[in-house]
This record gives structure tokens, sequence and C-alpha cells, in this order.
């Protein structure tokens, strides 16, 4: 018999007149690891909120550990003992980990805090993920797998007999996730139960049970991953997502020039300890960081904040130094949120990092007018004149792209670049990044994941404590553990672009 | 025992009146203070009352208010037809009266009187007289041994013991063996069309096997639901179409899915059918025709919708190319007396 955690039972959800989730259904049962895989983003958010608390619905029934909790004819607002693991960080950053699992736990009531006591009651819970994690660490030092380890363990002890990781895999590595994954199977034999939300079929396969398909606010379909061969979802976009990397994929031809457009050599700094990669010009590199430590590091290196303790850092053969050249581009992660300025109009927002080229850009209208002229049938109709708030996100993804290629530098540098994106908003930014390259600009990505990394690569650089722990050229990529993204299309020689893939039309 | 409603016109009245009494009070009061100088303390009581008031209005009046139009407007939508007096609170006795006007109208015996036999209609596609059917198909059945067609006399068998169950059996309950046992001689027939490219597998835990399979469960839960599974979606496949019922039990619940591997249904299609179960209440206030698509599965809906109440019932999930998922939620049930609404059962 089985013991039912969570039911969500036709869920019809509205907010500001919207709807947001759609006859929703799902079901999760004592100790499963269940898997949800959006399509695409619409009610996801809703979903985390309605599970944290019992907001009013238009229609449905949610039932926690066998009470139903909140039904249409009625809602109470009440917060439920659900845990939801975020990639952003949900402990208090100046407390320390046990404070964290205990202090802030709801119904902790005592007045005097004794340390020792609390770390004493904490480490069984450690003891049992088998992460070495100290009591007294502040929460602002912890990376990313000892944060999450420490949000598992929070959730644990407030008795939330349901947690939600959202996509894990964004912030924590391969190795890192392995470790994860054990602990989560632990758990689960002792009746937890997650819910594991993942952007990829092949990472939820590894853990969950069943995973459940959500597009546009409903479960389309709740698959047995054990049994379920994932042409499942190609409906979806990922077959035509396939097409178009085995397309336009082919291996690039390799330059003329032969100075490498970005080198490191011995580079220290922070936690980076004597790394070595070379981008070539036109070339793609995947730089995964196995530990999840240098990324900030290297990004403080190549934008020019901080300089190198030890070691060069070149870019087209001259050391690097930051300069109105803007010779390196920076697209950060999530850019969307992150890259553009609502109080500029559109055309500042485009034209914004080009004046190393164009001089008069701000100076002459007719310069723009010219930026302008150029682009209307590239970029979507309309857009020029909108304000940027008011473009929508593949709108957004379509202009910093356009700003970097105007920019034209040696090297753009791609901060996770498909993080949290659904299946469409991966197959632009798959076409932009390839747009770049095809223009001759040298794309470095750094990755924690690999998540669709791999279908860009030329090479994979892994690196693991600040140095280079292997390099793996494209015709490898097959060696890699059948858990990473794209492993079935390297595998599959009908699948991998074959060499001098066509040139697709601009 | 039944609640006794509040009317929000008396509420409404009463509210009223306490506000004359409070008005002649106050003035009262004033004329006191004025003599006693106790003003700060008149102003105090004045403003604690109306507060109070306030509260009374708004927990008494607005609430209920909001509720009783939020149940009509969700009623007006096809949701619900137990919404209706589900609320403690009511407009006025003549609105209420209305309301249980309609609701004898939509009486849930009737409905299911008329849902049972659309579904008998339904399985024969036509009005035979049952006896004179039967005697027929034995007749059918000796010829057919006599010319050695065992084939023949197989499948006539089958659909005689499938007709026999549709039209004879009366009652509304019957068990999952039963159920199952009507699903495996329909898909018998079924298979004299198709041939092995059509498989049917039925799957349970061992060890909630005898438990599952002595669960009642509306009669004509099951056979709808897989002719609608290989019609609609094993059909239109080519090459082989494999149909799965798996059955499930929690401790109040019994999980049956009815999952087939077809061609499925894009997700505009799976969210307009959903939504017809979900507004169960407009089939029967719209008298749907019956050509219209995802009959067999409302119709199945609604009798469990009124036979054990809107928490239970049909979802579909699908995916194109994919296969469809039929999700039958139904309480666990082992004898009639357990079921609330007995007024239902024969």
């Amino acid at each position: 018999m089985k013991e039912e955690v969570l039911r969500m039972d036709r869920i019809t959800y509205r907010e500001q007149g919207v709807t947001e989730l759609n006859h929703f259904c799902l079901d999760i049962n004592a100790g499963e690891i269940m898997g949800l895989i959006p399509i695409n983003d619409t009610g996801l958010a809703a979903l985390i909120r309605l599970l944290r608390q019992n907001l009013p619905l238009h229609y449905g029934y949610v039932y926690y550990r066998g009470k139903l909790v909140n039904q249409w004819q009625g809602s109470d607002n009440r917060f439920n003992r659900i845990g939801v693991i975020e990639s952003r960080s949900g402990l208090a950053d100046d407390l320390t980990v046990a404070d964290n699992v205990f202090v802030l736990r709801q119904g902790f009531k005592k007045r005097i805090i004794r340390r020792k006591v609390l770390n004493r009651q904490l480490e069984p819970f450690l003891r049992e993920t088998g992460v070495e994690l100290s009591a007294d660490t502040c929460a602002r030092d912890l990376s990313a797998f000892p944060r999450f380890i420490t949000e598992l363990v929070k959730a644990v002890v407030a008795g939330c007999r349901l947690i939600v990781l959202m996509e894990p895999a964004s912030v924590i590595s391969d190795t890192r996730l392995e470790s994860l994954q054990r602990i989560l199977r632990h758990y689960a034999s002792e009746g937890f139960s997650f819910l594991y939300v993942s952007r990829h079929y092949e990472e939820a396969r590894q853990i969950c049970n069943r995973a459940a398909v959500m597009v546009n606010g409903q479960i389309a379909k709740v698959v047995n991953t054990a049994d379920t061969p994932p042409e499942t979802l190609q409906c979806f976009g990922v077959e035509a997502y396939t097409q178009l990397v085995r397309r336009q994929g082919g291996p690039r031809p390799a330059g003329a020039e032969t100075i490498p457009a970005l080198e490191l050599k011995g580079v220290g700094r922070g936690h980076i300890r004597s790394l070595d990669i070379a981008v070539a010009p036109g070339e793609c590199v995947v730089l995964q960081d196995l530990n999840n430590h240098i990324l900030n590091d290297l990004i403080d290196l190549l934008s020019g904040r901080e300089k190198p303790g030890t070691g060069t850092l070149r870019v087209g053969g001259r050391a690097f130094r930051p300069s109105l050249k803007r010779e390196v581009a920076i697209i950060q992660q999530q850019p969307a949120q992150t890259m553009l300025f609502p109080d500029l109009s559109y055309m500042d927002n485009l034209c914004f990092t080009m004046d190393h080229r164009l001089p008069t850009i701000w100076r002459r209208r007719a310069a723009q007018a010219g930026v302008r002229r150029e682009l209307e049938g590239v970029l979507a109709e309309g857009v020029f004149d909108c304000p940027v708030e008011a473009l929508t996100k593949p709108e957004k993804y379509e202009l910093i792209y356009t700003r970097v290629l105007l920019q034209h530098p040696r090297v753009a540098v791609c901060v996770q670049p498909f993080m949290g994106a659904d299946v469409q908003q991966r197959m632009q930014i798959w076409s932009l990044i390839e747009r770049l390259l095809k223009k001759g600009v040298s794309v470095l990505i750094l990755a924690v994941n690999l998540a669709d990394s791999l279908s860009l690569a030329d090479r994979l650089v892994r690196v693991r404590d600040g140095r280079v722990q292997e390099v793996i050229a494209r015709e490898d990529f097959s060696s890699l553990p059948a858990s990473a993204p794209w492993h079935d299309f390297w595998t599959n020689t009908e699948d991998a672009p074959a060499s001098g893939g066509e040139t697709p039309a601009e | 025992m039944k609640q006794k409603k509040r009317y929000l016109s008396h509420v409404v009245f009463g509210f009223a009146l306490a506000q004359m009494v409070l008005a002649v009070l106050l003035a009262a009061g004033c004329a006191l203070a004025s003599r006693e100088g106790a003003w700060p303390m008149m102003v105090s009581i004045v403003i604690a009352l109306e507060i109070g008031l306030a509260c009374v209005f708004y927990l008494w009046v607005i609430r209920p208010y909001r509720r009783h139009e939020r149940m009509l407007g969700l009623f007006l939508e096809g949701y619900s037809l137990s919404s209706l007096d589900s609320s403690d609170a009511g407009l006025s006795p003549e609105s209420e009266r209305l309301i249980q006007y309609v609701k004898g109208e939509l009486d849930a015996n009737r409905l299911l009187k008329l849902s049972k036999r659309q579904a008998q209609y339904r399985a024969l596609q036509n009005q035979i007289n049952p006896h004179f059917l039967y005697n027929t198909l034995e007749s059918i059945r000796s010829e057919a041994l006599v010319a050695g067609l065992n084939s023949v006399a197989d499948m006539t068998e089958a659909l005689a013991v499938f007709f026999r169950y549709t039209i004879s059996k009366v009652e509304n309950l019957v068990t999952v063996e039963e159920e199952l046992q009507n699903c495996d001689t329909y898909f018998r027939i079924q298979q004299y069309r198709f041939g092995p490219r059509l498989k049917l597998n039925i799957v349970c835990s061992p060890e909630d096997k005898d438990e599952i399979y002595r669960c009642r469960i509306p009669k004509l839960t099951l056979q709808p639901i897989l002719e609608n599974g290989i019609i609609h979606g094993t059909e239109f496949k080519i090459g082989a179409g494999k149909l799965t019922v798996k059955l499930e039990r929690t401790e109040k619940l019994l999980n049956i899915l009815v999952s087939d591997d077809g061609v499925g249904m894009d997700e505009a299609s799976l969210a307009a059918l959903n939504e017809k179960l979900d507004q169960s209440g407009r089939a029967f206030q719209e008298d749907k025709e019956e050509h219209a698509g995802g009959v067999a599965l409302v119709n199945v809906n609604n009798r469990i919708h009124l036979l054990f109440g809107e928490e239970y019932g049909l979802h579909v999930f699908s995916i194109p190319m994919a296969g469809t998922d039929v999700r039958i939620t139904l309480p666990m049930i082992t004898s009639n007396r357990e079921i609330l609404q007995s007024e239902v059962l024969p």
C-alpha cells in the first residue's frame, strides 16, 4: 500500500486573472523522488507558491500528508511544512550552519542559545549525509553544495516530509550532484519525499522514480523513468532542437590566425591555482568547474576587475588590459535580468558597447539611424520603439547578444548561458551563440553543469580545485558519463553532426 | 444534523437596527456626557462599538456574500452541483427556496439513472431485447460449434457474456474483479478485430491485489475508458498497441490508471477534455449531444461524482504520439456500508 504525501488534484489556479496552473494534477508518495520537467516556465513559480502556502484556488483540491489542506471552496492561507531549496540561498548569511538549521526553525523558543548543544545536535544529521561540514561555518562562506546540504538538513529537521529541489544541477557540479543524489536516496529510504525540478530529462532519469512533464501550467504526462524511452519528450521541441544542432552544429573550420584569442598561462587568483587554457579564434570552449569555486574569480579576471596574482592572461597575444577596445565581452547568467538598462531606450541598450568601433554613435543621430537600418531585417519587427521592460524574454536575449555582436570582441565569455531556460529559450540561446561563433568571435562558456553546452563545444575543459583536470576534444565527447546532457547525441554517430556540416543561412 | 442557515437579509436588517439603537444610545450618552464631563469615555465606547459592528458586518455579511457569489459564479461555469447550498449563509429565504428548486431539478438520483442508461445505450449502440439477444447469440454459438467454427463460437460466447454484464447486472457498484473480467471479455471481442497487434496488461501489486480486487467501484467504469483507448488511441496507430490497467491503493484511495501507447492528443485537446471533466455540472445542464468528444469519459466521471463526491473522478494525461493515460481516483470501499451517499445505491 502506498502512502500519499502530496496530491494536487485538478488544480486551476489564477493570479491577477492569468491562469497559472490549468487542471494541474500531481501526486507524490512517501519515499518517492518525483521528477518535474518544466517544458516552459508557465506556472512553475506559482506551483512553488502554492506548495508553500494554501492560496485561494479557482478549482481543485490539495492534500498534504493525507489531509485536505486547500480546496476551491475555501483557503486558509496557512503555510505548509514543505521545504523548497532554490538555486539562490535561502539561508541567513550571517548565521552559522547550526543556527540556520535550528534557531530559524518554526517553534524554536529558547531564549539562550547554547552553541555547543546545537552543534552536538547537528552532528548526527551531518554524519548521515556523509558531508564534511562544520556546524560553526558561516552560511556566507558556504559554496553551492554545502549550502544545498545545509538547506536539506534544515528542511529535514523542520519536519518537512516533502522537499522541493529547484534545478540543483544549475549550481552543483556533476560529481557533487552524484553525492546529492546519494543523500536524497538515503532520505527517501527513510520516508522523505522529493520533488526534483530539472530541465533535462537525462538528469531526472538518474534519480527519479517517475517524472511529470509540465507544459503551460498543466501536467501533460507522468512518465516512468525506468521504462520510458526519452522519445516521449520529443514533441516539445526537443527533437527540433536536436535537429537544429545536427543541421547547423558541424565542426568549425580552423581559422588562419594562430594566435589564441584568449590565453591563460599558470594563472592564479583567489581559488584559481595555476590555470592553463587557450581559446583559438572562432573556437568554443566550455570550462566546467567541478567544484563551483573559481567562476567568480575568473569573471573578475576576465572583466578586468582583478589582475592575475600569478601567471599571464593574454588576449589576442597581448597582455590583457581592460581598455576601450572591449576585447572581452561577458554575458552574465540570466542576462535578461542583469544586463539591460530599463531607463535607456532600445537603441541605447543596443549601442551601449560599440563606441570604440563607431565613435560618433552618441553624437550623430545618423550613425544610430544607420545601425537601426542595418539591423531592421535581423531583429524582430517593432522592437526599436518598444520600452526595454516591455520586451519579451526572447527579444531581450536577442538584444543582448546583438549588442555583443556589435561590440565585436575577440572573446565572449558566457556564464551559464542555459541556466533556467526552457526548451524554446535554449534553442534561441544556442542559435545566438552559434551566430557569434560564425562571426569569428571566440566563445568561452563557464559552466558548473554541462546542460546544453556540449551541443556547442569544440573542447571541454574540466577544472577541479582551480586546476585543469582534463581536456576532452569534441570527437571524444562520447566518453563522458551517460548522465551528461547530449551524451546520446554524441554517442549516436548518426546524430552527431558530420564534418563540414551545412552552413546555415544567416 | 443539518446546520441552520443564516440569511444575509436578516443580518443586514439586524445590523441596521443595531445602528439605530447605537444612534439613540449615542444621543443619550452625549447628553449625559455633557452633564458629567465624560466625553473621552463616551467617544471610546462609541468607537469600540462601531469597530465591533464593522467586524460583525464583515464576518456575517461581506464574507458570506462573497462566498455565495463565488459559488454561484462557479456553478454557472459548470463546476459543481453540490456547491449550490454548501454555504452556511443564504441571501434570503426566497433565494434559498429558488436554489433548492434548482437542486431538485438536478436531482442526483435522476441524473445517475439517466447517466447509467446513457452508458448502457452507448455500450449497446441500439435497443435490442436482451433475452432475444442472448438466445440468438446462444443459437449462433451452437451452430458454430456444430460446424466446427470454434473461433466464432468463442466470439459469440464473449459477446453474450459482455451483454449480460452490461444490461442484466443492475447494481451501481461492482467489485474491481468483476469489472476487470468484463474488460477482459470486451478485450477478447476486440482482439478478433485487431488480432495480436492489440495487447492488454493488468498491473497490480501482489500484496494489495486481494483488497483491490474486492474494492467496489461503479459498474462500467473501466470498459468505456478501455474502449476509448482502443478507438482514439490504438486504432489510428501503425503497429502493435498496448493497453495497460494499473491498480494501486493508498489508505483511503483506489487509483486506477488506464494507459494506451497510441497517438495521444495535443495540449489544447487535452486541456479542453480535462476542462470538460472538471465542469461536470455543465454536461447535465446543457444536455450535450452524444457525438461531442469524450462523452464516455464525462459519463463515467459524472457517475463517480454523483456516487462519491467531487473529490473523486477522472483526469487525463497525454502527449502527442506518446499515448494517453486516464487516471481514475475512487474511494477505497469494500462494502456498501462505507458509502456515504447510500441513497444513490439501489
